[in-house]
């Protein structure tokens, strides 16, 4: 393949961090998310409700935050990881994404080890969802298998 | 609305297991478009003919809504806690799933309680592709 300029795991630094651009959700993401998903929960469908409710609006679904860093993810990095597979995740859902938030993700590198197998490595990534206040609203641990270079 | 049921309600140990869901090229093709990754939709990897596989967080998105198609009440939850997951096997278009759920622990808070909830994902062949834990922090019964 031509232009490939995806870091293998040979080249990826512990320690290297990325900050994403950010991105604003708005209401036509959680209504896209409800009708993909098919998660209609109050939480994120009823305004009249969620006015009365601790957070006073309707929040995103955690899993949108997730989707949506994801794809920030993406873009944080000029040369993406030659990934494999996503092996897992740990993540916490520490407060509200509202209407109107502007969220980012910070990506920092934290582990790598090899495999019983030579063509592959394990990377370890630490992920911040961060919104316009600084708040870390989404934070956890991903992991994924990275091709070496043969 | 259907009277939801409360932290008390929910006894540990209730299985459930919801309906299935085929995954569409218009459910990678929408979540793309949500998620801002379009990774999914590059089709020249992987071998000639074969079915693509899909964003490992689309199957976690379809599998959260399917959880609420089972036939018993809901419980309030107020927020999700904590998502520990395992994708064991890649799912590809076409490919029918549902999710076996179980509640293994709770944990009473002053505002609240914790459900600790067991979570498989299965295809149409039987096969376990994704598994792991849901943390929901659930409303206790209003004292009257």
């Amino acid at each position: 393949m031509s232009g490939d300029d995806r870091q293998y795991f040979e080249e990826i630094q512990v320690g290297a961090e990325y900050v994403s651009p950010g991105r604003t959700v708005t209401e036509a993401d959680i209504v896209a998310f409800a009708g993909l998903s098919g998660d209609y929960n109050v939480l994120h469908t009823d305004a009249e409700f969620m006015r009365s409710s601790i957070f006073g609006e309707r929040i995103a679904h955690g899993l949108l935050g997730l989707a949506i860093q994801s794809g920030l993810g993406t873009r944080a990095m000029s040369r993406p990881f030659a990934t494999l597979a996503f092996l897992g995740l740990r993540w916490r859902f520490k407060g509200p994404i509202k209407i109107g938030d502007t969220i980012k993700v910070r990506i920092k590198v934290t582990d790598k080890r090899e495999t019983s197998k030579p063509d592959r490595g394990i990377v370890v990534l630490q992920r911040s969802v961060v919104n316009q206040r600084g708040e870390v609203v989404q934070e956890g641990e991903t992991e994924v298998m990275v091709e070496r270079r043969r | 609305m259907e009277t939801p049921r409360y932290f008390e309600d929910i006894p540990i140990g209730e299985a459930l297991r919801t309906p299935a869901r085929t995954v569409t090229e218009a459910d990678l093709v929408r979540f793309a478009a949500i998620a801002g990754d379009y990774e999914g939709l590059d089709r020249t990897g992987g071998a000639p003919g074969a079915a693509s596989a899909v964003p490992e967080t689309l199957i976690i998105a379809l599998t959260s809504g399917l959880g609420f198609r089972v036939p018993v009440a809901q419980p309030l939850v107020l927020a999700f806690m904590v998502l520990d997951w395992r994708f064991l096997t890649p799912v590809r278009l076409g490919d029918t799933v549902h999710c076996r759920m179980q509640v293994t622990a709770k944990r009473a808070l002053k505002e609240g309680g914790v459900l600790v909830e067991k979570r498989e994902i299965v295809n149409q062949r039987g096969e376990v592709v994704q598994e792991g834990e849901y943390k929901l922090l659930v409303a206790r019964r209003p004292r009257t």
